[in-house]
């Protein structure tokens, strides 16, 4: 790759923090979950923005990732690399099945199909009993010592944090790679006009199921780096108002777009920051005023309206 | 059997909120297409609103005045909602997932509003028959069932007038036929879409008002209820007022039936709060349509 460096260079700015947040523990832990927030709005974005699927299963498959790794690991005695590997296998067949399934779905039909595979999925988990420990969730278990040619170690810290940056950068470099191929344009096409693109010789259903698979497995694999965060994973965090959240956090940034993607995310989860203090736990009202505003004035979000000013102002008027 | 018998009536009254939120919807789909997830915060402003008409120190008002202004009001925020969310996306020919996700942002907007408004302590209206057990032949059940289900029958039937014998009834159906068609014979797009929200927005605010005198309900209670409103939806048929009874009426079944006898079987009767999930995806695939097919354009 001649244009790696700027991969490189993301990497080492992302670990850089990692490790200077390293005695704060307070904000390492809210730089952990900023980073999988992003990774999962990239993953929406892209399944949402870019190939026009709204499907609301996508928190689901973060828990589906999470409780398998748990549950995996150290319920069934797993070791944790057998345990990753089967995860993300369970996430693949759960999605190609939703996915084939949704293709006889149009429009916000998928939406309520997956939101409704999204709440069963939390009943069961709350259901479960033993297996997923039910309302409580599974707590009190800690990421196993990896045993790499004789040796053990453990990732603490901020060398988790690093491996965190590293899914995220991982999951924007697939995106992006996606993005830029005949994969990415078929799904934009798609997504534009479903019987042009099928007119144009692209396979339709196929590429829906594949973008559902490879987004839901992405989302999966994050919620297993999410399952030694907070070393517990309980329901509630898999809900449908994360997804709204995510579906808020995606149309505010620029749907569509990576950079949209990014922005909407750092921009909702830091929010909560400067809102509490003016308006105590209702920064949800706050969303909904910016998401209905974007919807009505600013249908390509912020980074569309930096677009346009760049446009008007800047250099970059071509 | 007599067990069986109360039970019926306890999932009649459940399945006549449940009917009443699918008639919401279907009332605003039929003529725009827009599914509106907000049905279940406007029945959480129905109640709410309830709640203040009749335990506010100024002025409370008698049970069925509140409750027909509750209604009134809800109604009134169906319109603003339009106004704000749908009108302005419509016309300027967005697609028409725009005003289904604007509209989620209202429903993030009205239940926040409502927990800064009454804090976040479930509410419910103070009980207007109490509690004994009334018998109606072999069929036993509290009077807020049997109140629950003739108010339901009530606005059932008149709904179905509407449709069936009003001029306006006939325009909607006109519209949700074909749009264009509608318009070129001269019937008012946008009148017939503040009448589906206003009515549509009336509906979910009488349900939420008959939904808080089964339990107390608090701020969240919208989502849920929308939720299990769609489900029945899509199992009576988006295209007949009867299908969205016919569809409450028996997930409520199903959800009842679960949570008594599932664990007999060996199910966590738990898992009866997984049933309306579980019917809508079974629907969605099998049969989209619902029970119910629209009935067909007279050619």
């Amino acid at each position: 790759m001649t244009r790696a460096a700027p991969w490189l260079a993301a990497a080492a700015a992302m670990i850089a923090v990692a490790f200077l947040l390293k005695d704060f523990g307070y904000y390492s832990d809210q730089y952990r979950k900023l980073m999988l927030w992003v990774a999962l709005a990239l993953g929406f974005n892209f399944l949402f923005g870019i190939a026009g699927q709204v499907a609301f299963s996508h928190f689901a498959f973060y828990g589906i990732g999470a409780y398998a790794v748990v549950i995996l690991t150290f319920k069934a005695g797993l070791p944790l690399g057998a345990a990753v590997v089967l995860g993300l296998a369970l996430c693949a067949v759960l999605a190609i099945a939703v996915g084939i399934a949704a293709t006889r779905l149009e429009g916000f039909y998928l939406a309520l199909a997956t939101m409704a595979f999204a709440q069963l999925f939390l009943v069961v988990l709350t259901e479960g009993g033993v297996v997923t420990g039910g309302a409580g969730g599974i707590a009190n278990y800690r990421l196993p010592a990896l045993e790499v040619g004789g040796r053990r170690f453990t990732l603490t810290g901020p060398y988790y944090t690093s491996l965190i940056a590293l899914v995220l950068l991982a999951t924007f470099f697939v995106f992006w790679r996606l993005d830029r191929s005949y994969f990415g344009r078929a799904c934009r096409a798609i997504r534009d006009n479903p019987e042009a693109a099928a007119a144009m010789g692209v396979d339709v259903a196929r590429t829906k199921i594949v973008v559902f698979t490879v987004t839901s497995v992405l989302a999966g694999a994050a919620g297993m780096a999410y399952a030694f965060v907070d070393n517990i994973v309980n329901p509630p965090v898999f809900g449908l108002e994360n997804v709204f959240l995510l579906l808020f956090m995606v149309i505010i940034g620029g749907s569509g777009r990576h950079a949209g993607a990014v922005v909407g995310a750092i921009l909702l989860y830091m929010l909560p920051y400067v809102l509490t203090p003016l308006i105590g736990h209702h920064q949800a009202l706050v969303f909904g005023i910016v998401m209905v505003a974007a919807m009505l004035f600013r249908p390509d979000g912020l980074v569309g309206a930096y677009d346009r000013l760049r446009a008007r102002y800047g250099r970059g008027a071509a | 059997m007599s067990d069986i018998l109360e039970l019926l009536v306890s999932a009649a009254s459940s399945g006549c909120i449940y009917g009443l939120v699918a008639l919401s919807y279907l009332v605003m789909i039929r003529p725009t297409g827009i599914i509106n997830f907000a049905v279940g915060e406007w029945a959480a402003v129905g109640l709410f609103a309830a709640f203040f008409l009749l335990t506010n120190r100024w002025l409370p008002l008698p049970y069925a005045l509140a409750l027909i202004a509750a209604v009134a009001f809800t109604g009134l925020i169906g319109w603003g909602t339009q106004r704000i969310a749908v009108r302005p996306l419509v016309e300027k020919g967005a697609p028409i997932l725009g005003p289904i996700l604007a509209l989620l942002g209202m429903l993030a907007i009205f239940r926040e509003s409502i927990s800064l408004i009454f804090g976040p302590d479930p509410h419910n209206l103070p009980a207007p028959f109490g509690l004994r057990q009334v018998s109606l032949g072999p069929f036993a059940g509290t009077p807020r069932d049997f109140f629950i289900i003739g108010c339901t029958a009530a606005v059932f039937v008149g709904v179905w007038l509407f449709f069936e014998r009003t001029v306006w009834g006939k325009a909607f159906e006109a519209v949700a036929l074909n749009r264009k068609a509608a318009a070129l014979m001269g019937i008012n797009l946008r009148r017939v879409t503040v009448a589906a929200f206003v009515g549509g927005a009336a509906i979910a605010g009488f349900a939420g008002v008959l939904y808080s005198l089964t339990a107390p309900r608090d701020f969240l209670m919208g989502l849920p209820l929308a939720v299990q409103g769609f489900s029945a939806l899509v199992v009576g048929g988006v295209g007949r007022v009867e299908g969205a009874i016919l569809g409450g009426m028996i997930l409520a079944l199903a959800e009842q039936l679960t949570a008594r006898y599932a664990d007999q079987i060996g199910i966590p009767s738990g898992m009866s709060l997984g049933v309306p999930f579980l019917l809508m995806i079974v629907f969605l695939l099998a049969r989209p349509t619902g029970l119910l097919r629209p009935k067909e354009a007279a050619a």
